[in-house]
């Protein structure tokens, strides 16, 4: 007997509830020390999924998200600080907005380039960010700046909790479910076709762009405001844009659900690493031999496993293991 | 017979005086050309002689040099190519530019979702039925064998509800079941008041189709008119046929 409904969308949508379910209650049962990793894990699925939107959805390699991680973190340290003294709550508009301006800024023309060309353009934007963080005094510069502390875990919990469920359903709406996201695959795919289709490719890669960076900038501020303390490196790093692009790869460029799978696997096998041998240098050579055997074997990543596909013999195979009913549905 | 502007008074495309040169290649060189409302224009030439190129600068994917681009009455010339895409102008390229990933629906629905999208769900079904692709409608377009990946194509085209549609060999190396297919599709799409520009090696199918032929070569138009006037002009048969009157 089947465990779940045999019906696709069905069963999508049970699965779905079980895993709010699951997240909702988590903090009545696990430790603060798991509960920081759950927060973290979900902070780094958020992440992931802005920035699957540019990199999966429409095609362009980013590498300078952190940028816009590092700007949100910022307004909200330099408005919650002196002399400013705002509530938590209203940073998040203000670094959205200025998160909003700088993409418009930096993707109108780094947009027009390709591959590489556009990689590279928004590193070195990223890099810029950092050296202005390091050299400013309203930054705190290289030192850094502190946050009021807010000693409450299950706040912070639910706050990434909440932003990236928001996150994933604005791209299963926008992206999956509309015609934006008809227009931003149909640029990925072929964008001379596109063009010709009446599709002003420049106009949508800048409104993918903007969200991408404004969704990335709220994780910022939440961060901001969980760790208490903020520096150059530890936002605008581009070890953080490291993580996102290969927590996509191994999830599933370009599918939903890919970066969530890719950012929890990743960041809590990372924790286990630290947690156990107390030294990440072990992750670097796991997360080199998962980027290389995701490669070779499953160019969809994880996600690609779970694609529906007609007379898939994992189907089949999974059909009789679990009965999952998958089997036989185009 | 004359050069390539003969054609009705009041013409959907029009060109005049066109120069695109990349380097030392003249691409386009002062094409002269016009395609009237509801005609089928074939426009033929040896290879390399501008023809895609032509295609390019109408639709504005590339920006000419000089000269004047007029459809339906309004001036296009360097204008981007989304913007002339919606005043009603759709175009296939040599080789499909599908959008691999995408499904084949997906493919349809892509071509409408600016501008066109009212009933576009409707009109995918319906061009779907039209081109015979119901049965690998939910197929990703990368999975199409060769021929189906050209009819996608004119699907797309179809779907943009176009006035002008530029076909770039539609019908290259398809099998004659699909070349059928398109050839019932473009009739019906003429009854319906949609006009043609069509580059075209195969000789039948220009004979069949096009109402009027526009003879190109080194980047300007030589010559053009009916089919029975273009066979037996000599100097055109030795330049694209190679064969000596």
């Amino acid at each position: 007997m089947a465990l779940l409904p045999t019906n696709p969308q069905w069963r999508g949508l049970v699965l779905l509830a079980i895993i709010i379910v699951v997240l909702g209650v988590l903090p009545w049962t696990v430790n603060n020390y798991w509960l920081r990793i759950a927060t973290g894990a979900l902070m780094w699925a958020g992440l992931a999924c802005s920035w699957n939107m540019l990199g999966g959805y429409a095609g362009y390699i980013n590498f300078g998200q952190s940028a816009f991680f590092g700007l949100g973190a910022y307004v909200t340290a330099f408005l919650m600080g002196d002399p400013f003294g705002l509530p938590f709550s209203a940073t998040i508009p203000a670094g959205m907005v200025v998160t909003a301006l700088f993409a418009v800024i930096i993707g109108a023309p780094t947009l027009r380039l390709r591959g590489a060309y556009f990689a590279i353009a928004t590193w070195a934007f990223a890099e810029v960010l950092i050296q202005f963080a390091s050299a400013m005094d309203f930054t705190g510069g290289i030192g850094g700046i502190g946050l009021p502390p807010y000693l409450n875990e299950r706040f912070f919990y639910f706050a990434m909790f909440g932003t990236a469920a928001l996150a994933y359903f604005l791209t299963w709406a926008l992206f999956e479910r509309s015609r934006f996201g008809l227009k931003v695959k149909a640029l990925r795919d072929h964008e001379p076709a596109a063009e010709a289709m009446g599709i002003n490719t420049a106009l949508v890669k800048l409104q993918t762009f903007v969200l991408s960076a404004v969704t990335a900038s709220v994780f910022g501020a939440i961060f901001a405001y969980w760790v208490t303390f903020i520096n150059p490196k530890s936002v605008f790093g581009g070890d953080i844009t490291d993580q996102m692009v290969v927590m996509v790869l191994l999830g599933g460029l370009g599918t939903l659900w890919g970066p969530a799978i890719g950012g929890v696997g990743l960041f809590v096998v990372n924790r286990l690493i630290w947690m156990y041998w107390g030294d990440t240098a072990f992750y670097i050579a796991i997360l080199g031999t998962a980027i290389v055997l995701v490669v070779l074997f499953l160019p969809n990543g994880i996600a690609g496993l779970f694609a529906r596909r007609k007379n898939d013999a994992l189907d089949k195979v999974m059909d009789k293991l679990v009965g999952t009913g998958a089997g036989g549905h185009p | 017979m004359n050069g390539g502007m003969q054609s009705a008074a009041d013409p959907i495309l029009s060109v005049r005086g066109l120069f695109k040169h990349f380097g030392g290649i003249k691409a386009a060189n002062g094409v002269e050309l016009a395609v009237g409302r509801h005609e089928i224009a074939g426009l033929i030439g040896p290879n390399g002689c501008g023809k895609s190129t032509l295609f390019s600068l109408v639709s504005g994917m590339v920006m000419p040099d000089k000269g004047e681009i007029r459809f339906d009455g309004r001036a296009v010339a360097g204008m981007s190519a989304h913007r002339i895409a919606r005043l009603g102008l759709a175009r296939t390229f040599q080789i499909p530019a599908l959008f691999d990933n995408m499904t084949v629906t997906d493919n349809l629905l892509a071509a409408a979702a600016e501008g066109h999208w009212q009933g576009a769900y409707e009109r995918a079904a319906e061009t779907l039925s039209l081109l015979k692709l119901d049965h690998v409608a939910d197929n990703r377009a990368s999975d199409l064998s060769g021929g189906q990946q050209k009819l996608l194509e004119f699907g797309r085209a179809v779907m943009r509800q176009a006035s002008l549609i530029l076909l770039d060999e539609v019908t290259a190396g398809v099998h004659p079941n699909i070349r059928k297919i398109i050839l019932e599709a473009i009739a019906r799409l003429r009854e319906q008041g949609v006009s043609f520009l069509v580059i075209e090696h195969d000789m039948e199918m220009v004979r069949n189709v096009c109402d009027r032929i526009i003879v190109m070569d080194s980047g300007r138009v030589v010559t053009s008119g009916s089919f029975e006037d273009i066979v037996r002009n000599s100097e055109v048969m030795q330049t694209y046929l190679g064969r000596p009157q």
